[in-house]
C-alpha cells in the first residue's frame, strides 16, 4: 500500500522535505496553533449551524403559536437540537478564543523580536488575519436576529458609515442597503459574507501565513543558541510535532466544550426579537476599547472636508483603530535591521520594546475601562488622563524596573554575527 | 509592372508592421478595458434597489402618531396615554407615524421612530414650544451618534444607552452629555381632538450624523 502510493506520489521526498521539518519547541509557540484550532472548530461547528439556520427575516409561526422572524426562530430551533445549544456556544466561544489567541500570538512575536527581517511580510499577513478574524466575528453578530444583536450590529453599521467618502458604499455592500429591522436582504447578505466570503479569505491567508512560515522557518528559541549555535534545532514535524499538536487540539476541543457546556452563549430568548427599545448593549471584549474611546470623544470634534464629515464617530470608531493597526504594521519597518534574525530575543534584554508593549496593554485596559463610563459614573476628564497618561507612566515604570533588574546582568553569550543588535522601538 | 507591385521596400514593411501592432495592441487594450468595466458593473448589483413602499415613506404633515410597540401597537396615541406614561419607565411613548389617507403605519423606515412626551408647558424653551402642543413634544428617536433608538430617560433628560448621549427635550433636544455630534430633530405637532398630528416633517434630517 505504502509502496503503491509512494511510486505515484513520491511520499519519500514529501516526507524528507516537509514532514521532517525541524519544529522548535517552546510553550509560547503553541499560541498560533491554538488560533488555528479555534478556526478549525469554528468551521466545523459553523457547518452544523448553517445546516439548521434560516437566513431570513420572514415571519414564521412557532409550534407554540408565536410569530417570530425566521432567523430568530431557527436559533431557538438549533438550541432545541441534541447538543445544539452546546455547539452554538462552542462556535461563540471559539470565536473569542481565536481572537484572543491570535492577539497573544502577536504579542509573543512582538516581545521576542520575531517580526524582524526576514519575517516582516508574515507580520503583515498576521495583522491582516487578526483584523479579518474580528470582522468575521462582527458579521456573525446580527445572524441570531435578536434585539441585542441588532442593536450591536447597528452601531457597527453606523461606524462603518462614518468612514469618510467610502463609508456609505461600504455599508451598502456589507448590509445590502440601509440598516433596518425590516430590510429583507440584510440577513442573507451578512450570512453569505459570514459563512462564505470571509472564511474563504481567512483560509487563503492562513495558508499563506503557514507557507511563509515553513519557507522562512521559525525563529529559533534562545536555548537553541546555547545548545547548538548556528544549527536548526527542533523536533520533526511528523511524528513528534504532529502528536503534540494533535494532543493539544484534543485538549482544546475538550476544554472549550466544557466551557460551552457550562456557559451557554448569547441567550437569544432573554433578549427577544428586535423592538424599538434599545437594550443596554456592551460589545465583546475585543471591541470594548473602541466602545470606551467612542464615549470619551467630545461631541464638538467635528468638521467637514470635501463632502465628508469627520465627526466624533469617525475619531473614535475609525481613526483610532486605523492608527493602531497602521502603527502595528509599521513595527518591523521602524525596527529594521540589515541582517536576518535567527534567534528570538529575550524581552528582558529589550526593555524599550518590552515596556512599549506593556504600555500598549495598559492603553487597552484603560480604554476598556472607559467602556464602563456610565456604569461607574466616571468623569470624562479623568478618563482622558487614564487613557493618555497611565499607559505612558506604566511604560516608563516598566522600563525603569527592567533596567534595574536586568540592566546590569551579564549579557547572554553572543554568537558572532548571528544575534541581532538590541535595536528597540 | 507586376514585379513592382509586389516589391515592398523594407522600411515600408516595417512601418506596416508597426501599424498592425498598434492596431492589435489597441484592440487588446479596449477588450481588456471593457471586460474589466463590465465586471465592475456586476458590482452595482451589490447595492440593492431601494423600493419606497407606503410603509417606508418618511413622516410628513398630517400623519397621526401611533404606538410603535406593546399591547396598543398601531393604535393612536392620546394625551391621556402620555399622562399615564409619565408614571411608567420610560415616561414617554415610542411612536410611528400613520398615514391617515391609507391607514398605513410607516414602521419600515428606521428614521420614522419618534419619541413623544408630555412635559410641563412652562419648562419648554420658546423655540421648542413653537412646535409643541400643550407641552407635548415629539422628536426623532434615532440617536445622532451611532443610530441607536434613544429609548431611555435618565437624569431628567433623554438618554441613549449605547454611548451615553443625553438630550434635553425642553430645549430642542440640546445635547447635554455624551459624544453626540448634535441634537435630534423635533417633529412639529398639533392636537386634533385626541389625536397627535404632525404639522410638517422633521425640522432637519433625522438619523445618525455620519
Amino acid at each position: 500500500m505504502y509502496k503503491w502510493l509512494d511510486e505515484r506520489l513520491d511520499l519519500q521526498r514529501l516526507n524528507s522535505k516537509l514532514f521532517r521539518k525541524a519544529f522548535p519547541v517552546h510553550h509560547t509557540f503553541f499560541l498560533g496553533e491554538i488560533t488555528l484550532f479555534a478556526f478549525v472548530v469554528l468551521v466545523l461547528t459553523g457547518v452544523f449551524l448553517t445546516l439548521n439556520y434560516e437566513p431570513s427575516i420572514r415571519e414564521v409561526t412557532t409550534p407554540d403559536g408565536q410569530k417570530l422572524p425566521a432567523a430568530y426562530a431557527s436559533i431557538l430551533y438549533i438550541d432545541s437540537l441534541p447538543f445544539g445549544a452546546v455547539i452554538r456556544s462552542l462556535h461563540h466561544w471559539s470565536a473569542h478564543i481565536m481572537i484572543a489567541a491570535a492577539f497573544l500570538h502577536m504579542i509573543r512575536i512582538h516581545l521576542s523580536g520575531a517580526y524582524k527581517k526576514p519575517r516582516e511580510l508574515n507580520w503583515l499577513v498576521g495583522i491582516g488575519l487578526l483584523v479579518l478574524a474580528i470582522v468575521t466575528a462582527f458579521t456573525g453578530y446580527a445572524l441570531p436576529f435578536d434585539n441585542y444583536a441588532i442593536t450591536a450590529t447597528k452601531i457597527g453599521y453606523e461606524i462603518g458609515a462614518a468612514a469618510p467618502w467610502v463609508g456609505g458604499l461600504l455599508v451598502n455592500i456589507l448590509f445590502a442597503g440601509e440598516f433596518s429591522n425590516t430590510n429583507t436582504q440584510m440577513i442573507p447578505r451578512l450570512f453569505s459574507i459570514h459563512v462564505l466570503w470571509l472564511p474563504l479569505t481567512l483560509i487563503a491567508l492562513i495558508g499563506l501565513h503557514l507557507l511563509i512560515m515553513v519557507k522562512q522557518k521559525h525563529t529559533q528559541p534562545k536555548y537553541a543558541e546555547r545548545v547548538s549555535p548556528g544549527k536548526i534545532l527542533g523536533v520533526p514535524a511528523l511524528p513528534s510535532q504532529g502528536i503534540m499538536a494533535g494532543i493539544l487540539f484534543l485538549v482544546y476541543v475538550a476544554v472549550t466544550t466544557l466551557i460551552a457546556g457550562i456557559f451557554l452563549a448569547h441567550p437569544v430568548q432573554a433578549y427577544g426579537p428586535p423592538t424599538a427599545n434599545t437594550p443596554a448593549v456592551k460589545p465583546d471584549w475585543y471591541f470594548l476599547w473602541i466602545y470606551g474611546i467612542l464615549q470619551m470623544i467630545p461631541s464638538n470634534w467635528k468638521f467637514e472636508l470635501l463632502g465628508a464629515t469627520f465627526g466624533p464617530q469617525f475619531w473614535g470608531g475609525i481613526f483610532v483603530p486605523t492608527l493602531i493597526i497602521l502603527g502595528a504594521a509599521a513595527i518591523p519597518f521602524i525596527d529594521a535591521q540589515p541582517h536576518k534574525q535567527r534567534y528570538l530575543e529575550l524581552p528582558s534584554q529589550h526593555p524599550g520594546r518590552t515596556s512599549f508593549v506593556i504600555g500598549m496593554l495598559m492603553f487597552y485596559i484603560m480604554a476598556t475601562l472607559a467602556g464602563y463610563k456610565i456604569d461607574l459614573n466616571l468623569p470624562n476628564a479623568l478618563l482622558w488622563v487614564l487613557v493618555l497618561f497611565v499607559p505612558i507612566l506604566t511604560g516608563v515604570v516598566a522600563y525603569v524596573i527592567l533596567r534595574a533588574f536586568y540592566g546590569k546582568a551579564p549579557q547572554e553569550p553572543q554568537v558572532g554575527g548571528l544575534q541581532g543588535s538590541a535595536a528597540d522601538d | 509592372m507586376e514585379h513592382t507591385e509586389h516589391s515592398i521596400d523594407p522600411v515600408q514593411e516595417q512601418q506596416e508592421h508597426i501599424q498592425r501592432r498598434t492596431v492589435l495592441q489597441a484592440a487588446i487594450g479596449v477588450g481588456v478595458g471593457l471586460s474589466v468595466l463590465s465586471t465592475l458593473y456586476v458590482g452595482v448589483g451589490f447595492i440593492p434597489k431601494v423600493v419606497v413602499t407606503p410603509e417606508k415613506e418618511p413622516v410628513k404633515a398630517g400623519d397621526i402618531l401611533v404606538w410603535a410597540q406593546g399591547a396598543k401597537a398601531g393604535q393612536e396615541i392620546t394625551p391621556a396615554d402620555l399622562q399615564a406614561a409619565l408614571k411608567s419607565d420610560p415616561p414617554f411613548i415610542i411612536a410611528y407615524p400613520k398615514n391617515p389617507e391609507n391607514n398605513v403605519v410607516k414602521n419600515q423606515l428606521a428614521t420614522n421612530t419618534i419619541m413623544v412626551m408630555q412635559l410641563e408647558p412652562s419648562s419648554l424653551s420658546p423655540e421648542t414650544a413653537k412646535y409643541a402642543a400643550q407641552g407635548i413634544v415629539a422628536y426623532s428617536a434615532i440617536c445622532k451618534h451611532l443610530g441607536c433608538t434613544i429609548s431611555q430617560w435618565k437624569n431628567n433628560v433623554w438618554h441613549c444607552p449605547c454611548h451615553g448621549g443625553e438630550y434635553d427635550p425642553r430645549q430642542g433636544a440640546k445635547v447635554v452629555a455624551g459624544p453626540v455630534p448634535g441634537p435630534v430633530p423635533q417633529l412639529p405637532i398639533k392636537l386634533e381632538g385626541n389625536r397627535i398630528v404632525a404639522t410638517a416633517g422633521f425640522l432637519f434630517k433625522p438619523g445618525a450624523d455620519v
